[in-house]
Parts: structure tokens; sequence; C-alpha cells
């Protein structure tokens, strides 16, 4: 009787159709391939989730030295000068990585354009510690950069400009990279059209293409801040002071031992969920549109 | 008004060869060809968008061929009409006066006008994705209109567009041609589209331009045998002059001799075009013709095509002729029923083969 409603009424009018329809194929049928891959990525997930509720426990059973550890001069010192560095990186992304990724996106494909991508994703493939190595060689004081920098003042061993720099180098195929994507989904024709309408061709990119692209200018900037704010052997190599928060968490743990680096740790967890929850929040409605043309 | 002198163009695996040809003030200029012969990228290179590798663009006799597309004042509309998803009806439409400098205020109250021409004032607000494919195409003609461009570049507007909005956006461009006075170019594949607005048209195959002139002689006096075939000539026989009678000419073609008049020499090998509505049947007892190619031979087949019918006859030769559904239906025709074709010979288009 009811299988019988059910299929007369194939749009079904009110909540209760709806639930009852679900209630009567939940119990025949299973989409066993759905619930493997339920299973297998929960795994994944299953281990931050246990990492995450190992400290949490730990930490919140000692509160006293958690607020002690969290209201120290040092840690929120730290922590702003690692996000002030990791911002100061993605602006300067944002300026030079911008127009990278929008040659990218528009020449066509060529062996040098081919070269220049492999280029772009190189500290994505190196460990850590060569990248850090390999930004200390250049921007150190005899270094290829450093040297003539450093001669106008600009120094980068242990110094502010030197983890700014190490962060821009780990965390540039991370903006690049989205940006193009984000280049190559504007259609060209609107450029043409944009052209022939009479704006040149940077005004065609700021008009059109850019505003087209914000969510991915958004995206890529947020994932290469957290990726620049989370580094650690690229940094101390050139770096090692001012302490960011990575260095400052490891200095920790080699001196005072695990108890005080947990609780930093944690305060990371925290002012970082928090951040990049505030920063999903305010990019959720910009620059969307509705791309149904 | 702009004319290419020998341009050649590549892309990647597709180029454009030695194109030449001549767009005047006033032209309704067709470049029609099948799919992937270079139609788009021929409108693009007229809009400035590809630079030529070699030979010259000229628009009114001056030279403009490194002239970037802005400064052109060359309108393009795109077949997927392009318009910018992010911004409204009004401000896509006003977006070139915008980009010239005009206030947002200002530009929008300038096009407001336009707007209504167009039947989209009431669209003003809305975004592109919420239009339907008219609406949208009329946006984007308004779009092109607005800055007032001497020449307007059309790449296949019609195509997805249903036959009641085709037929309005026809009667449109028809306004726009004649009521103010623009020059258009249209791409196309459509001979249809061809025949309602051309006046002048180019047949492109392969990135090479097989043919340009007058519509009415390129559709119906075609240059060579590919030409003949894309404007749709139901009729292409290829043969040998036999004889010629001061320009009345024989050819065998097939073993069926048909009458045709041209200069071409006897031995000589040509395409004859004979298009299938100068083809008249008439039933075995029916009137005579005083046609000179009078050919007897049997129906092979009817095919209906909306008001009209192909009728393809044996006679010989394969021969197709075009009649509407209503004579197919009054004189029987149907396959198996002999029938007399006649054609004269002022109607047979010949090619010659050096032509």
């Amino acid at each position: 009787m009811k299988t019988e409603a059910l299929s007369t009424d194939s749009f079904p009018a009110d909540g209760e159709s709806a639930v009852t329809r679900w209630r009567e194929h939940r119990g025949r049928y299973v989409d066993w391939c759905t619930v493997g891959f339920c299973i297998l990525g929960g795994l994944l997930v299953g281990i931050t989730v246990l990492a995450l509720a190992n400290i949490t426990m730990t930490e919140l059973a000692d509160p006293a030295h958690l607020l002690k550890v969290a209201a120290s001069s040092e840690v929120i010192g730290s922590i702003l000068l690692t996000f002030g560095a990791g911002a100061n990186a993605v602006l300067l992304l944002i300026i030079f990585g911008t127009p990278l990724a929008y040659i990218l996106a528009r020449s066509r494909p060529s062996r040098f354009k081919g070269a220049v991508e492999s280029i772009v994703d190189i500290p994505l493939i190196l460990p850590h510690t060569v990248a850090g190595l390999l930004v200390y060689l250049l921007f150190m004081r005899r270094g290829w950069l450093g040297a003539p920098l450093s001669e106008i003042g600009l120094a980068f061993e242990d110094a502010y400009p030197g983890t700014v720099i190490a962060m821009l180098f780990v965390a540039s195929p991370f903006y690049v990279n989205t940006m193009r994507e984000g280049f190559e989904k504007v259609p060209v024709h609107l450029e043409n059209v944009a052209r022939t309408l009479g704006a040149g061709t940077f005004t065609a990119f700021r008009t059109v293409t850019l505003p087209l692209s914000l969510r991915h200018m958004y995206s890529g900037a947020i994932l290469a801040w957290g990726r620049a704010i989370g580094e650690f052997a690229g940094v101390i190599m050139i770096a090692y002071y001012p302490f960011i928060i990575s260095t400052l968490i490891y200095y920790s743990f080699t001196t005072d031992g695990i108890h005080t680096s947990r609780s930093i740790a944690f305060t990371v967890i925290l002012v970082s969920f928090g951040v990049f929850y505030l920063l999903r929040r305010m990019t959720r409605y910009l620059g969307r549109y509705d791309d149904r043309v | 008004m702009i004319a290419f002198d020998r341009v050649s163009l590549a892309l990647g695996s597709f180029s454009l060869n030695d194109v030449s040809l001549t767009i005047n003030r006033g032209d309704y200029y067709f470049i029609v060809g099948p799919s992937g012969a270079g139609k788009t990228v021929l409108l693009e290179a007229i809009a400035g968008l590809h630079r030529p590798d070699s030979g010259r663009v000229l628009l009114r006799g001056e030279e403009i061929t490194a002239l970037p597309p802005e400064q052109r004042g060359i309108g393009l509309v795109y077949q997927d009409y392009s318009l910018f998803p992010n911004m409204t009806v009004a401000d896509n439409v006003s977006y070139g006066l915008r980009v010239r400098g005009m206030r947002k205020k200002e530009a929008r109250a300038e096009v407001a006008p336009l707007l209504d021409r167009f039947g989209i004032g009431h669209l003003a607000d809305r975004y592109p994705g919420t239009l339907s494919g008219g609406e949208q195409q009329r946006v984007a003609l308004a779009r092109a209109v607005a800055v007032k461009p001497d020449i307007l570049l059309l790449d296949e507007p019609l195509s997805a567009l249903d036959p009641v909005t085709q037929e309005k956006f026809i009667a449109d461009l028809k306004r726009l041609h004649r009521e103010d006075g623009l020059t258009i170019v249209q791409v196309s594949h459509s001979r249809r589209e061809a025949h309602l607005l051309a006046t002048r048209m180019a047949v492109i195959i392969d990135g090479t331009l097989m043919d340009e002139g007058e519509a009415e002689v390129v559709l119906n006096t075609p240059r060579s045998r590919e030409v003949a075939s894309f404007v749709g000539i139901e009729n292409i026989l290829d043969g040998m002059v036999t004889a010629n009678d001061g320009g009345h000419v024989t050819v065998d073609a097939g073993g069926r001799a048909i009458e045709a008049v041209t200069d071409a020499a006897v031995g000589e090998e040509v395409t004859l075009c004979i298009r299938g509505d100068d083809v008249v049947v008439a039933v075995e007892d029916g009137p005579q013709s005083s046609a000179r190619n009078t050919m007897a031979g049997t129906i092979v087949q009817v095919v209906e095509n909306g008001p009209i019918a192909e009728v393809r006859v044996d006679a010989g030769v394969m021969l197709t002729a075009v009649l509407t559904r209503r004579s197919v239906q009054d004189l029987g025709l149907a396959p198996g029923i002999p029938v007399t074709l006649s054609v004269k010979a002022t109607a047979v288009h010949v090619i010659r083969s050096f032509s």
C-alpha cells in the first residue's frame, strides 16, 4: 500500500512523505561503496581527531599552567610575529605571484612554460631543510642576494626579513598554483570582449579577470598563509631568531621539556583554528557570482 | 573599410593562410565555412586579438596591423555571448563607456535608451546567469553597440537560439544594419542565414579563403567544387566539354550530355553546378519544357524537409530537384515513378578546372 503511494507520487509534496520514502529505502538498500569510502576517510579524520583530543584532554587537566604559558609575553609575541611574517609573505606573494599566475594561465604550452611551472613547484617537492638551505645560501650575508642587500641595510640572517623570505619561498607554490587555476577558469573570451569595448590589457585584467578570480585569490592566500606560519625547518636555517612559534615550541621542547612546549602548541592550535575559521567565514560570500552564463 | 592583405597567422596547429579580403562600409559581410575552418580566428584577427605573422590589415586605408583591439573601434559578440557574470545587465552594457572614463551613473543613464530599444530595460539590475539565451544575446548585442563601433563582429550569433528567437534576432540584425548603417561581419556555418542577411561573403575552408564576393554570386556561381559543396548546391557533376558552339557547350557528365553556357574549350575538364530549384520535374504526361537539357529518369527517393522536399532522380546521372511539399503531393511524386527533368542551359554554372 505504502509502496504504491510512493511510486505514484514522484515529487512528495510534504516533508513527511520524503521521510517515509527514505525510511522505506533505508532498510532495503545499502551502498557499500559509499560506506567503504566513509570508513576509509573516517580513519584519516580519526587520526587528527584523536591527536587533538589527546592534547586537549592533557592540557585541560592543568588549566593554570596552560593559562600561564598562553598569557606569557614570549608566546604572545611569537604568535604575533609568526602571523605577521606569514601575512607579509602573503602580501609579497599577491604582488609578485598574481602576475606570474596570470601569465602561466594565459600562455600557450611550451617547454619554457613547463620549465617555469616546474620551478614554481620546487618548494613543494624539496625537503624543508633543503628549502631552508637554499634560502640561506642565497640570502646569507655573503650570499648572491644577501650581500648586496645587507649593504643597503637589509639583513636576513637571524632577522625578521629572513623569516619572511623563508616563508615566502615555501608558501609560493600554494598561492601561485591556486591563483593560476582561478585565472584559467575565467574564459579568455571575456577579456577579448572587454578589450574590444575599449579596455587595455591591464584594465581588462583589473575589471574582469581579477574580480572573477577573487575566491581563488582568497583561497590561495589562506593556504599560503597557513603553510607559511607552519614552517619550521625552512625558517630556522636563515632565521633561528626571532623565534617564530614553531621555533619556540622546538626550543621549549629541547630546554623545558614536553610540558611547556605542549601548552604552547595547544595555544597555537586554538588561535590558528579561530583565525582560520574567521577567515573562512569572512570569505564565504566574497567573490561569488552566478557562473551559469 | 577594412581589408586583409595576404594575412597569414599560425595558432598552435591551426593556421590562416594568405587571406585577402575587403569589407566595405555598410556591408553585411558573412564569413562561412565548416566547423574548424578558422572563421572565429579570422574574426578575432579582424578585432585585433591575434597579430598576423605576415601580411597587413588596413582600416580606411591606414595600416592597423599592430593596433591593439581597444583602439580599433570594432565590436565583438561571441557565440557564447561572453557576458561578465559578476556584473548586472546595465553594468555589462555600460562597461565600454566606463572604461572610457565615464562615471557609473552617467554611463547607466546613457545606456538606458539602448536597453529599452533592445527590450531588456526591465532586466537592467539582473545578473546574466538568470537570463534566457535570447535575453543574453540581446544584452551582448547592446553592450557591443553601446560604444558605437564602426564595425560589429558576430560569431555565430544565432546558433544557440530556438527558431522563434532566431527570427526575432534576425529582424534585430537587419534593423541594425539598415537603420543604423552599421557594418556587420558575421561568422556562420548556416547557408540559410547567409541567404537571409549577407550582402557580401567569404568562404573559408581549412584556414584558406576559397571564395569572396557578392553574396548572390558566391552562393550561385561558386569558384570551386569545395565552395559549391559548402554553399549547398545540390547537383555537382564532373565532366568534359565535348562541343562548343559559340559559347553554348555540351558537357559529357558521366555519360549524360548536358548543355551549358561557358567559354570552356573542347576537351576541357569542368565541374557543373545545378541548384536543385533550377531542376524542373514533370511527370511523363505533363507539359513540355523549352529548356535545353531534358532528361528522362526514375525517382529514387523523396526526402521531405519541412515545407520543401528533395526529389532524387536517376536520369543516367543522379540529380536532385527541390520542390515544395505541396508540388510533390500535387504531382504524385514517389520512388519508382518515371519523370522528365529539365534544366535551362543558363542555370548550369560551369567551374573551369583552372579557375
